[in-house]
């Protein structure tokens, strides 16, 4: 440590502003006299602008933080990109429920029994519901022959509820709706003398599709407005608020 | 409700020069400026942490160019900091290594230049090394000299806040930081030579 470095306290003084009078003008001839002390007074007089400049900058930072978080919650969303996205968005929106719309007033209006028919139909599927009983008929109706179940139903001398409930599909099939309703008929009335209860809410359900597919919708309405009406019914799905009010409109016409 | 006070390019001026209670000015700025620094930064290769970053230091760098008087006031604020934006960003390309990028965008921006404030922004990296110098002297260090140097607090403030025996012992402490962190600067002569040439800390 040389001589002028225990001047350090008068240094920092002096960049304090706290040297006045004799003291002050004693030391600035210390000053002018000295390269080290001018030296040491620089470092000190950047140190303290350093100084100044981190508190600044934290300063600086703190309203970064805040401001950056105010502007993300709320000038986001009022951002023309965004703005204009969420317009777009609810345009599309728009066009397709009037579309969806436009469409359910098409069918509604252009609704026929045949269209009805041909949208709802599924042939009953004896596989994943009655499994294998082993009489011809049953047979052909798992292979999907329909003509072998009509052949095997016609020999039939006294054929019984599940025999008539499968000619019936068959008949369906095959574009024979008059005879498929004899059919699902003849399955309720077997059920009825007998009090058995064979394919007895497949064959309602058959029996209206049948009544649809024989254009004959005011027979069908009652039978699905019962299903539509009853919850735990199986068929119930089938018949929605929609399905019922078209067949209605075709029993009125 | 919330109420935001509007500045003129004036009242702006005066109140960033103001070292009382600067902050409503700086969100200010933040609200009329750091969307167009943004757009700016983002146009030319940089990513949105670029321009939170540069807009970070063209503030200070503005306040500070305020606070030593350097502003001439020959452009409109926001023209002068657009300025800055563009010299601190194509600096901080260079810096990175990307001079070609950075010539490029030079080039492109060249018509739109309406000042040189290269001057300002000297001595970028030794000014990001000194502020690395104060983040190492100690918490208790950087609070006495930031309430004195900074906030300008009396000693009988400061003794108040971090509870020291007498003002004697804070002034000590203060003196030993001070020193502490010229003894830094000293071990690298480089460093205080850099601002001796460009005379920015007067």
């Amino acid at each position: 440590m040389n001589e002028d470095s225990t001047y350090t306290d008068l240094l920092i003084q002096y960049l304090d502003g706290e040297l006045s009078g004799e003291e002050l003008e004693s030391f600035e001839k210390k000053l002018a006299e000295s390269e080290v002390l001018r030296g040491e007074l620089e470092n000190l007089a950047l140190a303290k602008q350093a100084v100044r400049r981190y508190g600044l900058k934290n300063e600086i930072s703190l309203i970064h933080g805040e401001m950056i978080e105010d502007m993300k919650t709320k000038t986001l969303p009022r951002s023309p990109v965004r703005k204009m996205i969420f317009q777009y968005a609810f345009r599309v929106a728009a066009i397709l429920i009037v579309l969806i719309g436009l469409s359910a007033v098409y069918q509604y209006l252009t609704v026929t029994p045949d269209k009805l028919f041909t949208e709802n139909f599924h042939v009953f599927d004896l596989h994943e519901t009655r499994g294998a009983t082993g009489t011809n008929i049953e047979n052909a109706y798992k292979k999907d022959d329909m003509e072998a179940v009509l052949l095997e139903f016609r020999q039939l001398k006294n054929p019984q509820a599940g025999d008539f409930f499968l000619a019936g599909n068959a008949f369906l099939t095959t574009h024979q709706p008059a005879k498929a309703v004899e059919a699902f008929d003849s399955v309720r009335q077997i059920n009825q003398s007998h009090k058995t209860h064979i394919f007895e809410e497949d064959a309602e359900y058959y029996l209206a599709l049948s009544y649809l597919a024989n254009k004959e919708p005011a027979r069908a309405y009652p039978i699905f407005e019962k299903i539509h009406a009853d919850a735990a019914h199986p068929y119930n799905k089938e018949v929605s608020a929609w399905f019922l009010r078209k067949v209605n409109r075709l029993q009125e016409r | 409700m919330e109420t935001r006070k509007l500045f003129t390019d004036s009242s702006l001026i005066q109140a960033l020069r103001s070292e009382a209670n600067p902050d409503e000015a700086i969100r200010y700025l933040y609200r009329t400026q750091y969307q167009l620094t943004e757009a700016y930064i983002k146009q030319n290769s940089g990513t949105p942490e670029d321009a939170e970053d540069i807009f970070q230091e063209v503030v200070l760098v503005f306040i500070e160019i305020l606070r030593n008087d350097k502003f001439r006031g020959e452009s409109s604020v926001s023209t002068f900091l657009y300025a800055l934006t563009r010299n601190i960003w194509l600096n901080e390309l260079k810096k990175r290594g990307k001079s070609k990028l950075r010539d490029e965008i030079f080039e492109k921006g060249k018509e739109k230049e309406t000042m040189d404030v290269s001057y300002h922004i000297a001595n970028r990296e030794s000014k990001s090394r000194l502020m690395q110098l104060v983040d190492q002297l100690g918490e208790n260090c950087k609070k006495i000299l930031l309430a004195f140097y900074f906030e300008n607090l009396a000693m009988k403030e400061i003794l108040k806040q971090l509870k020291y025996d007498n003002e004697q012992v804070v002034r000590n402490k203060k003196y030993k930081c001070l020193k502490q962190l010229e003894q830094m600067i000293a071990r690298e002569p480089g460093l205080a030579k850099t601002f001796k040439s460009s005379q920015l800390y007067e």
